[in-house]
């Protein structure tokens, strides 16, 4: 019987980490025996570290309980229940041509809406007031079942659409970028009344307001308008577009304020959404723990220290995603440092694992470094 | 970017290019014969003012790691005296003739007649560079030039203009190597265009890995000297350590783990696997613990990985235990010790194999007289092997791995350093890329 999970998901304060200690943890026990009981791989894994669900006594031993790294579900399809009771399936953006398959129950469905409505509500994402959706992202196709796209979808539902434009179109069959589209569509609204919201990747906007520079093209969108920038880390880590950079730029060419700029993050494997403060940083929420692994012995690191990013939620039923190791490089911060007055800790993604530009001649290594 | 007979063309004129390219190459195959001695000079030059470190700029701006060590390497090849040492170590007898275009003379009066015999360039090569190495293609090239064929060159895709850049130089030092000299950038997913150079060559050189090789060995056409250098494996071979006096031991084992993390075990002659001549696995885990400390310190000495590729070593070795987990398949014997950015792993079999690299290093048995059974099992891939052993079994264990395949036997400190008039991969290229003609004497 899983009970403690809708007490978390339903915590008032979306960043009472300290206050929700012992409900995590009980809510990570009962997820942890469903997993143990339900998806025979998850069970083979814990038996092989020699660790039960019932060793979860105190919060240090979630730092114990084995994670399962993103490449486990890109190339296994694990599921703890039948296809049949899980409403969605959703895929990752498929880094190296791979897929992860996750599957989501109606519980852990209820619960993610449950945690949008109130981070979304604490970051005032939500309004009654009409607006025009600018999506530098994928329009939603029947062939493109990527967790991106269905958020980024999703979030032009917060407030009710007036119109949807999207930088990335299906043409013949493949994706086709139409920046030109996206500045039309800029300029259009930026005459009208409604405010306009921008949701999709960051380098997405990077590329549309470099355009505009170079068109020499300037707005300023009605008031209201915000810019909501995330989908996938990777392409908003690995671009290197400076963030004060493209905060100026957006000042600069759509008159929207840095304070309207709202950041998030999440993948398809931990579904948990981050949203950043006023100071454009990402508190861990009451859904999430974040633990910092050392990159040699993936023994957890003292906060401050970087490390390997693990992720843990109790979610999702449907798939063991309950605590799983990103392919992301962070340090986590102390809460107080941020200023923003929010006390739990702050994730900061400061790179990717992986070997950049090796260069080699001993036999099987180029393929093996591609793997 | 095209380099074509001294001109540089856009990529957009190279089918304009191929379709005269076969015409232009044959005139001057009908007309002239490269001097060798403006080759050498012009290489001389290109030395002498890297030496003097005037592309300093140029080379510091492509910020590749190691590069120093490289253009070292470079400048005592690219000297004078180490092409003509060279010449005449891997031409031999055949150096002078083909240098002044004289012939052998045959014997005179024997059943068959007498006949000379002339050494020619092989014709045209076709080089087909991988991007492993910097100056890699040019590297080719020149040893194309040197043996006065035409030369035409498939840049590597991530060649940054560097290779160009050197090969104008050369030109503007000796004009009149522009005609044996082409270049172009074209991507290897252009088979059309592939083939053709392919067909106006009489030898494809590929340099890359087993895929690479493979892909060359489909579109070639049959006819053309495919010379291969590909992809090698390199080991360690330790034998009889405790008859070795204790300061040479201490000295040799700091050596060898200079090398296994200096090298990053990214190249052909890096050490992959130690393997040590004993039965006993025991013995190998004994050796471990002695050597891990050399490693460490080692790495401490060359800290050249980033924090994202020590993850990504460690997650890759956690995902190899779950998969087996997962699918069921037993989980082989392997021992770690783990060092601070490095490691060995113990294991109970005595393959040559790839290890995790990056001074990451397998350690296993192979008892001499199982080294035959053992190491042919990886003939085509066998390079390097460091040797350390007391002196008096030296040269009987060099033997056994020459035997099996080895094509260098080196100490285990410079399994990577380079030698004057060293083969490469167990052949000398300059005679590859000549031919032999013999004329009867009429």
């Amino acid at each position: 019987m899983i009970k403690y999970r809708n007490r978390l998901f339903g915590w008032k304060d979306p960043f009472a980490v300290k206050e929700t200690e012992d409900l995590f943890l009980a809510s990570v026990r009962e997820n942890c025996r469903f997993q143990y009981d339900h998806c025979e791989s998850y069970r083979k894994i814990l038996e092989y570290f020699h660790f039960l669900p019932e060793d979860l006594k105190e919060s240090k031993d979630i730092e114990r309980l084995p994670f399962l790294p993103t490449w486990v579900f890109k190339n296994h399809t694990l599921f703890s229940m039948s296809k049949r009771r899980m409403l969605i399936q959703a895929t990752s953006s498929g880094t190296r041509g791979k897929f992860s398959r996750i599957g989501f129950e109606f519980g852990g469905l209820w619960n993610g809406l449950r945690m949008v409505l109130r981070v979304g509500g604490w970051r005032n994402l939500f309004s009654i007031c009409p607006a025009h959706y600018i999506v530098l992202g994928y329009k939603p196709h029947k062939g493109n079942e990527t967790a991106v796209t269905k958020t980024a979808y999703g979030a032009t539902l917060f407030t009710p659409a007036l119109s949807r434009t999207f930088a990335l179109r299906v043409k013949d069959g493949a994706y086709e970028s139409d920046l030109d589209g996206v500045i039309t569509a800029i300029i259009k609204h930026s005459k009208g009344r409604f405010p306009v919201r921008f949701m999709g990747f960051p380098s997405y906007l990077y590329f549309v307001l470099q355009k505009m520079e170079e068109q020499k093209v300037k707005v300023v969108l009605p008031k209201g308008s915000k810019i909501l920038l995330g989908g996938g880390w990777k392409q908003f880590y690995t671009e290197q577009v400076d963030k004060q950079t493209l905060y100026g730029l957006a000042e600069k060419i759509l008159g929207v304020k840095e304070s309207e700029v709202i950041e998030f993050f999440g993948a398809v494997e931990h579904p948990i959404l981050y949203c950043d403060c006023p100071n454009h940083h990402f508190h861990v929420p009451v859904y999430s723990r974040v633990i910092i692994r050392d990159v040699d012995t993936l023994e957890p690191v003292e906060t401050g220290q970087v490390g390997l990013v693990n992720l843990i939620t109790p979610m999702t039923l449907a798939t063991p995603i309950l605590s799983i190791m990103t392919d992301d490089l962070g340090v986590l911060h102390e809460g107080e440092e941020c200023g923003c007055g929010i006390k739990s800790p702050y994730l900061e993604i400061i790179g990717r694992i992986g070997f950049q530009d090796i260069q080699t001649c001993a036999a099987g290594a180029a393929a093996y470094l591609k793997k | 970017m095209i380099l074509y007979k001294g001109k540089l063309y856009e990529t957009s004129q190279q089918a304009r290019l191929l379709g005269r390219m076969e015409k232009d190459i044959n005139d001057t195959r009908a007309c002239k014969r490269l001097d060798i001695s403006k080759v050498i000079d012009a290489v001389d030059t290109i030395g002498q003012k890297l030496k003097a470190g005037i592309y300093k700029e140029k080379i510091d701006r492509l910020g590749i790691e190691g590069m120093e060590e490289q253009i070292r390497t470079v400048i005592a090849m690219a000297n004078r005296e180490s092409i003509e040492y060279r010449l005449e170590i891997e031409l031999g007898e055949l150096r002078e003739p083909f240098l002044k275009g004289q012939a052998i003379k045959g014997r005179q009066g024997s059943g068959m007649g007498a006949v000379d015999t002339y050494v020619y360039p092989l014709g045209t090569l076709f080089h087909i560079a991988a991007g492993n190495r910097e100056g890699l293609p040019v590297f080719s090239v020149l040893e194309g030039l040197l043996t006065g064929n035409i030369n035409i060159l498939k840049l590597p895709q991530a060649d940054q203009g560097l290779s160009i850049e050197i090969l104008q130089e050369l030109l503007e030092i000796e004009p009149s190597l522009a005609e044996f000299l082409y270049v172009f950038d074209t991507p290897s997913t252009d088979l059309d265009a592939m083939c053709a150079m392919a067909g106006m060559s009489d030898g494809i050189v590929v340099w890359g890995s087993d895929e690479t090789v493979a892909a060359v060995r489909r579109f070639a056409p049959a006819g053309v000297r495919l010379i291969e250098w590909g992809h090698k494996l390199s080991f360690a071979y330790l034998s009889s350590l405790d008859e070795i006096e204790e300061e040479i031991l201490d000295e040799e084992l700091r050596a060898l783990a200079e090398h296994i993390v200096s090298t990053r075990q990214v190249l052909c002659s890096s050490c992959q696997v130690i393997y040590l001549d004993q039965s006993r696995l025991e013995g190998v885990k004994d050796f471990c613990n002695r050597f891990l400390p050399y490693l460490e310190r080692a790495a401490l000495k060359f800290p050249a990985k980033s924090a994202g590729m020590r993850a990504e070593i460690s997650m890759k070795r956690y995902c190899e235990t779950l998969q087996k987990i997962i699918v069921g398949e037993e989980l082989t014997e392997k021992q770690l010790f783990a060092g601070k950015n490095c490691s060995l792993t113990v294991c109970e079999d005595m393959e040559l194999e790839l290890s995790e690299m990056f001074g990451n290093c397998l350690v296993k048995r192979l008892p001499s007289e199982m080294v035959m059974d053992v190491l042919r099992r990886n003939k085509g891939y066998l390079q390097t092997a460091g040797l350390l052993c007391p002196q008096n079994k030296r040269r009987e264990l060099t033997g056994r791995l020459a035997d099996c395949g080895v094509v260098r036997v080196t100490s285990v400190g410079k399994m990577s350093d380079s030698f004057f008039g060293e083969a490469h991969d167990g052949v000398y290229p300059l005679r590859q890329y000549l031919r032999t003609v013999n004329v009867e004497v009429c």
